[in-house]
């Protein structure tokens, strides 16, 4: 027996791809639209976040003399300056900061001082932007100090 | 003579195979670096930029805090609002303290029964906004050294502003956590 008119049916061997894109470019939108990404923001860690003032909550060890604080005192004169004085250093620069403070802590461990005990105290006045102290944050950190917080407010 | 023809093309419409290719490689990478459904609590705003900071990959131990100005200028309290709980609050000082002595030490009934899940490692991440006097964080910081918590991280967004010789020696980044 002969079957006529086969070939117009199998034109098409592989499966329908029309429902499977359909799909997949839905997942592709949602993904784009619904997705946030990494990588914009990150932190300045601080183990001492601020340094309250007054007794703690132990007494210290008998014959235990506490090291002083590095403090720098942050000013704004205006709201889009700042001036930051620790030793004798005066600067509103935040690089400028860095290097003289990093200057500043090589001359304390040559004195003998270990970095890891030196407690930098960033003291701000109460209309001090924070912008600014996250500029004098950054630069104790790139001047090599490990333990920075903040004072209350003078 | 007789002519021979050209052979029909079985399939009509265009070959999808490539788009698919390329779609499913796309569809891979969304799924492998975009977060999804994982919030933090952090809210948009105009926050300070550093050149240094540390990338923290695990935030599961850690509380967002968002502190903006107060909407009253006369009021000495911040506005500082957290997800506490999958919802968001707003919190005064004293819901503060007690917000971060719960994820600190637990929950207040475990202290009743002396049972108390001391958490050294939990840590506040502190979004300000970049103009925010220090009046308004000290409260702030004040209430996490109240709750003992010991580290307190400044979110900041990277910036690339002050270019990579800004400091010398160095092409950005640093700091250790």
């Amino acid at each position: 027996m002969k079957i006529r008119n086969m070939g117009s049916a199998n034109l098409e061997a592989g499966p329908n791809m029309t429902p499977l894109v359909d799909i997949v470019m839905v997942i592709l939108i949602f993904l784009m639209l619904a997705g946030r990404f990494e990588g914009q923001e990150h932190f300045l860690v601080s183990p001492t976040p601020i340094a309250m003032k007054g007794a703690g909550n132990m007494a210290p060890p008998p014959g235990y003399v506490p090291n002083p604080p590095l403090e720098i005192r942050v000013d704004s004169p205006t709201s889009d300056k700042f001036v930051a004085t620790v030793d004798r250093i005066r600067t509103g620069d935040w690089v400028s900061l860095a290097s003289q403070m990093k200057k500043l802590r090589l001359g304390m461990e040559a004195a003998g001082k270990k970095t890891d005990d030196i407690q930098v105290v960033i003291a701000p006045t109460k209309s001090t932007r924070y912008k600014h102290l996250v500029d004098v944050y950054q630069a104790s950190l790139e001047a090599g100090f490990k333990k920075v917080g903040f004072a209350q407010a003078r | 003579m007789k002519r021979h023809h050209m052979p029909s093309s079985h399939v009509s419409h265009p070959n999808v195979t490539p788009l698919i290719d390329i779609v499913m490689c796309l569809i891979i990478f969304f799924m492998l670096i975009a977060k999804i459904g994982v919030t933090t609590g952090a809210e948009e705003m105009t926050i300070p930029a550093s050149l240094m900071g540390v990338d923290i990959k695990d935030m599961a131990n850690t509380l967002t805090l968002n502190v903006r100005p107060p909407a009253d200028e006369r009021s000495k309290e911040p506005l500082v609002t957290a997800l506490v709980d999958g919802a968001k609050q707003e919190l005064k000082r004293g819901q503060l303290v007690k917000v971060l002595k719960h994820f600190r030490y637990g929950p207040a009934e475990a202290a009743v029964a002396n049972n108390r899940n001391d958490n050294p490692n939990f840590s506040v991440n502190i979004r300000a906004e970049e103009e925010l006097p220090y009046r308004y964080l000290q409260p702030v910081l004040e209430a996490a050294a109240e709750a003992n918590v010991k580290n307190v991280n400044f979110t900041t967004r990277k910036s690339e502003a002050f270019g990579a010789g800004a400091l010398p020696g160095r092409a950005g980044g640093g700091g250790k956590p």
